[in-house]
């Protein structure tokens, strides 16, 4: 499903943010991408979702080469990944469903499946009866649920996490993840970059840790900092 | 895209025009400022096109005939300037009958001919008016003439319209100039409300571009955003110049009688599709100036 190979990333200003990297996920995995701070984790991420091309080696993302896909075709192929970010990203000036729905109307779903898909959505994340309220008066964890309801309405394939409980505390944090395990469940792969020791070690998945831009760990039912 | 998709586009292009409310307004004076502007030189241009016309078609050329010309050389004058293609009619004015139309002319001031009307003394002269047959060749025709043996000056009605169109394309030329920088604020202003609307909203495109909407999808309602505030610059004038226009027309119809102008409903016509292309290519050009710059996808 994600398949890296042997890919470098180097940023205009010289930064060498991937050096070498390859590896490699199967459908319906769930998968930790660790590692301190610079490490690539969030270029990792940007590649998959196409956000940035590889300075080299390959990208194969859905069978397709990311680097191969023709610039009208780049919407296309994103509707098949759902992201979610450490900062919600949800527009404040309207209600939890409207964030839902604006989601599936710039992808001009027709107007008779938005209401049941998003409805659909909020349901499964437990906030079908906040619809209705802005995203500005809930809690930072229920803000997060909207954001991944609105990354799963599309039922796609992927979704990839880029420190998804970055700004909630342990026990919400257990929440968002235990969402995504369900989501998970039903078939979707998920990538979820993190700092989070607590949650990596309670999951036991794969992780893979990265170091200066180099996988220096890839390990099934992994923990966050091996002893 | 479906119709409700455009409705969609059209929505948010309204939306964020009442958003940047001041920017919207900003921008949209000065397209109509700049397209009223056009329309009203285009209609002094269209006026004097129009009666400069009228002038040519109704002065005539004249010849004078100089003073060593004997009267029996004056027929064979008349029928070589008659012979010419474009003279249409030729009529000699004696010195004496110039003399009796002067005192017509001059009315109670008559008596300063006092001691000229003998033949002796009629300071005038032997002339020719000429009519040409088409206005374009009068001053081909009055230099034509004016190089015949026995005539020593020409006078014609062009000369007039010739100075007309002289101060009409002084007139022009600083209204162009005018019109362009006019034009190019307004663009500016356009491109810089698009801007701020990509600006305000760019939460909203972050968003779009990650669950996959397509280029269109995201540029379209700015581009709309700029249609419409190049075509409210059009439409606002276009009304102004035909109201006051047919004011105008009226008043020197009631008051100016023999001043020709051409009615209304004849200019607006190419006004209005000259105005519209311009107001709403100033709006489309700004958007995709700024789509293309700040846009960015
Ligand atoms: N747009 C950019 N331009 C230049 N350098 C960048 C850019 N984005 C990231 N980098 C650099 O690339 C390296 C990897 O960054 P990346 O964001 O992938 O790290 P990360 O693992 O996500 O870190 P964090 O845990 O802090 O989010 C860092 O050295 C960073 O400074
Ligand atoms: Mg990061």
């Amino acid at each position: 499903m994600i398949d890296f190979y042997n890919v470098y990333k180097n940023y205009p200003n010289g930064v060498s943010a991937l050096i070498d990297t390859s590896f490699h996920i199967k459908k319906g995995e769930f998968v930790f991408l660790v590692g301190s701070s610079g490490a690539g984790k969030t270029t990792i991420i940007k590649l998959i979702s196409r956000e940035l091309l590889p300075t080299k080696g390959r990208v194969v993302v859905l069978g397709r080469n990311v680097a191969r896909l023709k610039r009208r075709d780049v919407p296309l192929y994103r509707r098949n990944i759902g992201l979610v970010f450490q900062d919600y990203r949800l527009l404040n000036d309207r209600s939890v469903y409207e964030n839902i729905a604006f989601a599936l109307r710039v992808i001009e779903t027709p107007g008779k499946e938005i209401k049941k898909k998003a409805l659909e959505s909020l349901e499964l994340v437990g906030l079908r009866n906040k619809a209705k309220v802005k995203p500005l008066e809930l809690s930072g964890g229920e803000q997060q649920r909207v954001s991944l309801a609105r990354a799963i309405v599309n039922k796609p394939a992927l979704i990839i996490a880029d420190e998804p409980t970055g700004n909630l505390d342990p026990e919400t944090s257990i929440d968002i993840v235990n969402l995504l395990r369900v989501i998970n469940l039903r078939g979707t792969t998920v990538v979820m970059a993190t700092h989070d020791k607590d949650v990596v070690d309670r999951l036991r998945k794969r992780v893979i840790e990265l170091e200066g831009g180099k996988v220096v760990r890839d390990e099934l039912k992994g923990v966050y900092r091996p002893s | 895209m479906k119709i409700k998709t455009w409705f969609y586009f059209l929505g948010e292009a309204f939306k964020s025009i009442y958003r940047n409310g001041w920017m919207s307004i900003a921008s949209v004076g000065v397209v109509i400022v700049t397209l009223f502007l056009l329309g009203s030189f285009m209609i002094l241009n269209y006026n004097m096109n129009f009666l400069s016309e009228d002038i040519k078609s109704q002065i005539e050329i004249v010849a004078f005939v100089g003073e060593d010309v004997e009267s029996s050389q004056l027929d064979q004058l008349e029928k070589r300037i008659s012979s010419m293609p474009q003279a249409e009619e030729v009529d000699l004015v004696s010195r004496e009958e110039a003399l009796v139309r002067l005192k017509e002319q001059l009315g109670e001031q008559g008596h300063l001919l006092e001691g000229y009307e003998d033949v002796e003394s009629n300071p005038l002269r032997d002339s020719f008016e000429i009519r040409s047959s088409e206005s374009e060749e009068v001053s081909a025709l009055a230099q034509e003439i004016d190089s015949l043996p026995g005539i020593v000056k020409v006078d014609y009605g062009s000369e007039v319209v010739d100075k007309l169109f002289t101060v009409t394309r002084v007139i022009n030329w600083v209204g162009l100039g005018f019109m362009f920088a006019l034009g190019a604020s307004a663009m500016f202003l356009i491109a810089n409300t698009i801007k701020l609307a990509v600006y305000s909203r760019r939460q909203e495109i972050m968003i779009m571009k990650s669950v996959g909407a397509t280029d269109w999808f995201i540029r379209w309602p700015f581009i709309i955003e700029g249609l419409v505030l190049g075509v409210i610059g059009t439409l606002v004038p276009l009304a102004g110049l035909y109201a006051s226009y047919q004011y105008v027309v009226d008043w020197v119809y009631n008051n100016i009688p023999f001043l020709p102008l051409i009615p209304p409903s004849m200019v607006m016509e190419d006004i209005v599709k000259i105005l519209i292309v311009l107001g709403v290519g100033l709006g489309i050009l700004g958007s995709s100036f700024s789509i293309r710059r700040f846009l960015k996808v």
